[in-house]
């Protein structure tokens, strides 16, 4: 016994033996791992790839910073320009070149026709960095220079082609006549100002001072960058914008450095980026069962090869270690692999996003992505590859003798279930640890290990049910329902893979289609025809005459419009940093506020009471209820806000519900109307006319652009066309993201079937002996495929139903339904691909020859 | 030679083995002793079911007693680990199968080479290719088992069994796969080893010829030894 003891330790785990008799069994090749090779790649590929591209979009915007800022930094202040002494201060700095931009109306001479614009207005200086070019080619100077009266444009193409203009014609914007002299090709900090809701049209300070849209209440922003003389350092501007915060504390601009150019772009990039990720790593655990499944099938390919090892003497954990390494060493050959395709992707990106998105973008490799997608890779073949080497371990020595596999033995060791456990709880910790949002990150983590244990109780439910299935007359589907049923039947390889793609499919389909059905159908039907900005106090009555005379049907709601920034909550300075994110839009820069006699129709009041008509006490506040929950503010608080340089504080009366989501005017403030007494102020209305057609709105267009050019008119049917666009972009990004799970569940779907293939060799040779005909044998196969596809696809309808609805309803507060095309389309698909690729698979088993089969049972 | 004061390699005490679960299971070796001894070659014979198999791969130890002794080379394989066990059959005990049993992926030389690089034997390559001189195929240690024919196969898998020196050989039905005329050369090769080597021989086997070869046979009927009564005596009252 001794002598076992001391030669335990030549037996013991040692790695080298174990990698060189890996080596010398990896001879056989790779066949039997083309799934698991596939599987692999694709969720590494996908990972790495979108990780990249985003690495590339985010490092451009960083690398080209200043351009797209269009200055070492950027002061920007909304609806008023900046003081005397900040002006001062940011001159003082370096080369300043300054700018307006607003939304207007910019029409032809003739009156027949118009476009919303986006304007903005430049000095002599623009652009600091980077080139503005205009086809024909013009200096700065000369194409924005007055001549005649009139007043040099550049405009978008897509402007002119709206209108149907060419260079050379005028269009009036304001009181202004503009010439177009050329056409915007490259606008270097485009970026920066934000998102383009309408063509660009760009023109000199002198004119937009002549169009006279600079009054009091005008929604616009005044920008000034700043080229620093010698040039700064990171450190020197995020020092310089802190100086001039604490130096100019109630200036109300906001200041951004060529260090985050374009904060809100660079964020969307990383969400966005993060969510395809968690979609891609939703591929790779598809993936993962895949993996399971691979190895598993190999390994009961190896029994009688590792029996063998145990009888020369071989230990577990010796056996354990050889399949380990080769699996890993696969493992990493579809890391690999995955990995080209991830560092491909920035390339192809980089062309196709050129036009798209105006930054030169430079594709290189990035090491960290390509890191992290390897990382998730390998740790997802690890875990999905351990059960079953373990089990592999327990394979007996006898099993040369008496055939018995490791199917015998349902668990390995609990080390193995240890491991494997870690390794996948590492995994979703290092999802969520990744993950921009770690919220989103963790629900969408928490949903796939629902849907898992969902899928193998379905998938149990399933097998359950055929056992119990009372016996039918059929031979045929009799077949078929003891084929779901049966020991090692192909049930909850099939459920879990072809389920887990088919949820994430159904889950995206419905909220896109739900959002989109929103934008185009019901969002139009409720929302106001026009909204109206920009209207001053002398020219509302005019206004509504105007509107009223063309639209008698309509009705135009109008309120007072303010711009204010809320400055102190419950007597303290604003620390934007203590709310969460979802509330501080409300506290970041100017909002609009209002004021109002009575209670605003389209809100109800949550908590606390309306003013009397006749108010005349301190000045109170009516908050948005959501938002003053999210800011912690309760009725009885008082908030301070700057209004056109005024600080009036106000107590918190009410909280109303607001609707966002009706796109009727709304509020998060609304004031008594004491509080703002003889203030200036412009007006913004709204109009609904439920019978108005695309004529109608276009006369009403026409009529209030041409009485009154100021006025900024926006057709809300425009608005949520262009919405609806971005979101179907959006979406098909989504669905190609969602396409990468669903293609790796039917690589998983198509190797399980496979495997399966081998007993139902024997299974088919063993019935035509017995008198089975061949299309006995293809019903049973297409009842067993349809039921398993139907059941699979039931649970992926109720999953993504559930998920869809949770999103759709709790998170965008938007009406969910339950679409039955996308139901139908998903039986359909999944039964087309499970009854497809598995008869696909069993067509050979059908015209198998029984002699040989027989001869080797 | 029951009376030579030989020393036994193997002994089995109450044997006691039953495989399967509840209703399906089968009470296989009924309290079996027995004693064998070194350089001793001796058959196992009884028919389809009676148990032989099984108390071969006892004595292997790749099947566990439920109770009762079974010691190998002085080895209480009973009361060992599974890796305890490995390693004693690993450096004690050599295997032979009817199916011969070879790693297809690697070459004839490298099979061989397997359970002394297991035993952790600097010279594993060296020594195999020895074997394989000795058993005949010096021009096959490249080849792949694929490439052999059965007898050549059986050959590498009986190079494989004698190269760490084992104490014991057992083989299970090893021509049961081959023409008589290659059986024929098998068996004679493996008595050939036995004897030049002086290694201990256990044979399960159906043909009465090669059971005739061996010293002494032991008849397995339902789990239970029916014959070879006296030297079973003899073997105990040495022990």
């Amino acid at each position: 016994m001794a002598s076992a003891g001391n030669n335990a330790g030549a037996n013991g785990l040692r790695l080298g033996l174990a990698a060189r008799l890996a080596f010398r069994e990896l001879r056989g090749g790779l066949s039997g791992f083309y799934i698991f090779l596939a599987c692999v790649a694709l969720g590494t590929g996908a990972i790495a790839g979108v990780n990249s591209v985003s690495q590339m979009m985010t490092g451009s915007i960083a690398s080209e910073g200043q351009t797209i800022l269009g200055g070492d930094i950027r002061f920007e202040s909304d609806n008023q320009d900046i003081g005397e002494a900040e002006r001062t201060y940011v001159e003082e700095l370096g080369t300043v070149s300054s700018g307006v931009n607003m939304r207007t109306m910019a029409r032809k001479p003739d009156g027949s026709d118009q476009s919303l614009v986006e304007l903005r207005a430049v000095d002599d200086v623009y652009p600091l960095y980077g080139g503005f070019e205009t086809v024909p080619a013009m200096p700065i100077a000369e194409l924005f220079a007055e001549s005649d009266g009139s007043y040099g444009a550049a405009v978008a193409q897509i402007f002119l082609d709206r209108l149907g203009l060419s260079v050379g014609d005028s269009v009036l914007v304001g009181e202004a006549n503009l010439e177009i002299r050329g056409v915007i090709t490259a606008e270097p900090d485009a970026l920066s100002e934000g998102f383009g809701f309408a063509p660009r049209l760009m023109i000199s300070r002198a004119a937009l001072d002549a169009a006279g849209l600079v009054r009091p209440g005008s929604l616009m922003e005044f920008s000034y960058r700043v080229r620093l003389d010698d040039g700064a350092s990171a450190r020197d501007l995020a020092a310089l914008r802190e100086e001039a915060t604490s130096r100019f504390p109630d200036a109300g601009w906001s200041i951004r450095t060529s260090q985050n150019a374009a904060p809100s772009l660079t964020r969307n990039i990383e969400r966005f980026s993060q969510f395809l990720t968690l979609v891609g790593l939703t591929a790779l655990i598809v993936g993962g069962v895949g993996i399971a499944n691979s190895v598993r099938a190999w390994l009961e390919g190896k029994r009688g090869v590792i029996a063998t090892l145990k009888c020369v003497g071989a230990p577990s954990k010796l056996v354990v270690a050889i399949y380990l390494i080769q699996v890993m060493l696969i493992a990493a050959f579809g890391v690999l692999l995955g990995l080209a395709i991830g560092a491909a992707t920035p390339f192809l990106a980089a062309s196709a996003l050129t036009g798209i998105i105006p930054i030169s973008v430079n594709a290189s490799f990035y090491p960290a992505s390509l890191a992290v997608a390897a990382g998730f890779g390998l740790m997802t073949a690890f875990a999905f590859a351990v059960l079953p080497l373990g089990r592999a371990g327990e394979v007996p020595a006898t099993a040369l003798f008496r055939q018995q596999g490791f199917e015998a033995s349902s668990l390995p060791r609990w080390p193995y279930l240890l491991v494997a456990g870690l390794t996948l709880a590492a995994l979703c910790v290092a999802a969520i640890w990744f993950a921009d949002d770690r919220r989103i990150a963790m629900v969408f983590v928490a949903a796939v290990i629902v849907a898992f244990a969902v899928l193998r109780l379905v998938g149990h439910a399933v097998q359950l049910i055929a056992k119990r299935w009372p016996a039918v007359r059929s031979t045929p589907l009799r077949l078929a329902i003891g084929n779901i049923h049966r020991p090692g039947a192909l049930t909850p390889s099939v459920v879990l893979s072809l389920g887990l793609g088919l949820a994430l499919l159904v889950t995206l389909a419905l909220i896109d289609t739900n959002l989109r059905r929103e934008l185009s159908g019901n969002l139009p039907d409720r929302a106001p025809n026009f909204f109206f900005v920009d209207i001053q106090s002398s020219e509302i009555e005019g206004f509504e005459n105007v509107v009223m005379e063309l639209a008698p049907e309509g009705k135009v709601i109008k309120v007072p419009m303010l711009r204010g920034r809320i400055t102190q909550l419950k007597g303290e300075e604003v620390n934007a940093d203590n709310v969460p994110s979802e509330a501080r839009w409300v506290l970041r820069g100017d909002r609009g506020v209002t004021y109002a006699k009575n209670q605003p129709e389209n809100s109800r009041l949550a908590e606390g009471e309306w003013w009397p008509a006749d108010y005349q006490g301190e000045p109170l506040v009516s908050f948005s209820a959501e938002e003053a929950g999210e800011i912690g503010l309760s009725v009885g608080d008082t908030i301070t806000v700057s209004v056109l340089g005024r600080s009036i504080t106000a107590r918190i009366a009410n909280l109303r519900e607001v609707e966002w989501e009706s796109l009727s005017i709304n509020f998060v403030m609304v004031f008594s109307p004491n509080t703002f007494a003889g203030a200036p102020h412009s007006w913004m209305a709204t109009l609904s006319d439920p019978n108005a057609d695309a004529d109608a709105e276009g006369e009403v267009l026409r009529a209030v652009t041409q009485a009154f050019p100021t006025i900024t008119s926006v057709r809300v049917k425009d608005a949520l066309e262009l919405a609806n666009r971005l979101v179907g972009q959006i979406g098909i990004a989504i669905r190609a993201a969602a396409l990468v799970a669903l293609v790796a569940s039917v690589l998983v779907l198509a190797g399980a079937l496979a495997a399966g293939n081998r007993s139902r060799i024997h299974d088919a040779v063993v019935l035509k002996t017995l008198g089975a005909t061949r299309a006995t044998l293809i019903r049973a196969y297409v009842y067993e495929y349809g039921l398993l596809g139907l059941a699979t696809a039931v649970f992926a309808l109720a999953f993504g139903g559930v998920a869809s609805w949770f999103v759709v309803s709790r998170i965008m507060t938007l009406p969910s339904e339950f679409m039955p095309d996308i139901a139908f389309m998903t039986l359909l698909g999944a039964l087309i691909l499970t009854v497809g690729i598995g008869l696909a698979g069993t067509w050979r088993v059908l015209g198998q020859k029984a002699a040989p089969v027989l001869r080797e049972l | 030679m029951s009376q030579s004061p030989a020393k036994p390699i193997v002994t089995l005490r109450q044997a006691n083995l039953t495989l399967g679960n509840g209703a399906s299971s089968v009470h296989v070796l009924k309290g079996i002793d027995i004693d064998i001894n070194e350089s001793e070659s001796v058959g196992i014979v009884g028919p389809s079911g009676s148990g032989k198999s099984t108390l071969l791969m006892v004595i292997a130890g790749l099947e566990r007693l439920d109770s009762g002794e079974v010691h190998v080379a002085d080895h209480p394989l009973h009361a060992l680990s599974e890796d305890a066990v490995a390693a004693v059959r690993g450096r004690s005990v050599g295997i032979v199968f009817q199916s011969f049993h070879l790693i297809p992926n690697m070459t004839a030389l490298e099979n061989v080479a397997v359970p002394l690089e297991l035993a952790g034997k600097a010279n594993a390559f060296e020594r195999a290719r020895e074997e394989l001189i000795a058993v005949g195929l010096g021009e096959r240690l490249t080849h792949y088992p694929g490439q052999l024919s059965g007898g050549e196969q059986q050959r590498v898998a009986i190079a494989r069994a004698l190269a760490p020196d084992p104490v014991l050989i057992v083989a299970d039905e090893p021509t049961g796969n081959l023409d008589g005329e290659t059986g024929r050369q098998i068996a004679d090769l493996l008595f050939a080893k036995q004897a030049e080597r002086g290694t201990t021989l256990l044979l399960v086997t159906h043909d009465p010829v090669l059971a005739e070869r061996c010293q002494r046979q032991i008849a397995v009927r339902s789990g239970r030894i029916v014959t070879g009564e006296e030297d079973h005596a003899s073997a105990k009252a040495i022990a």
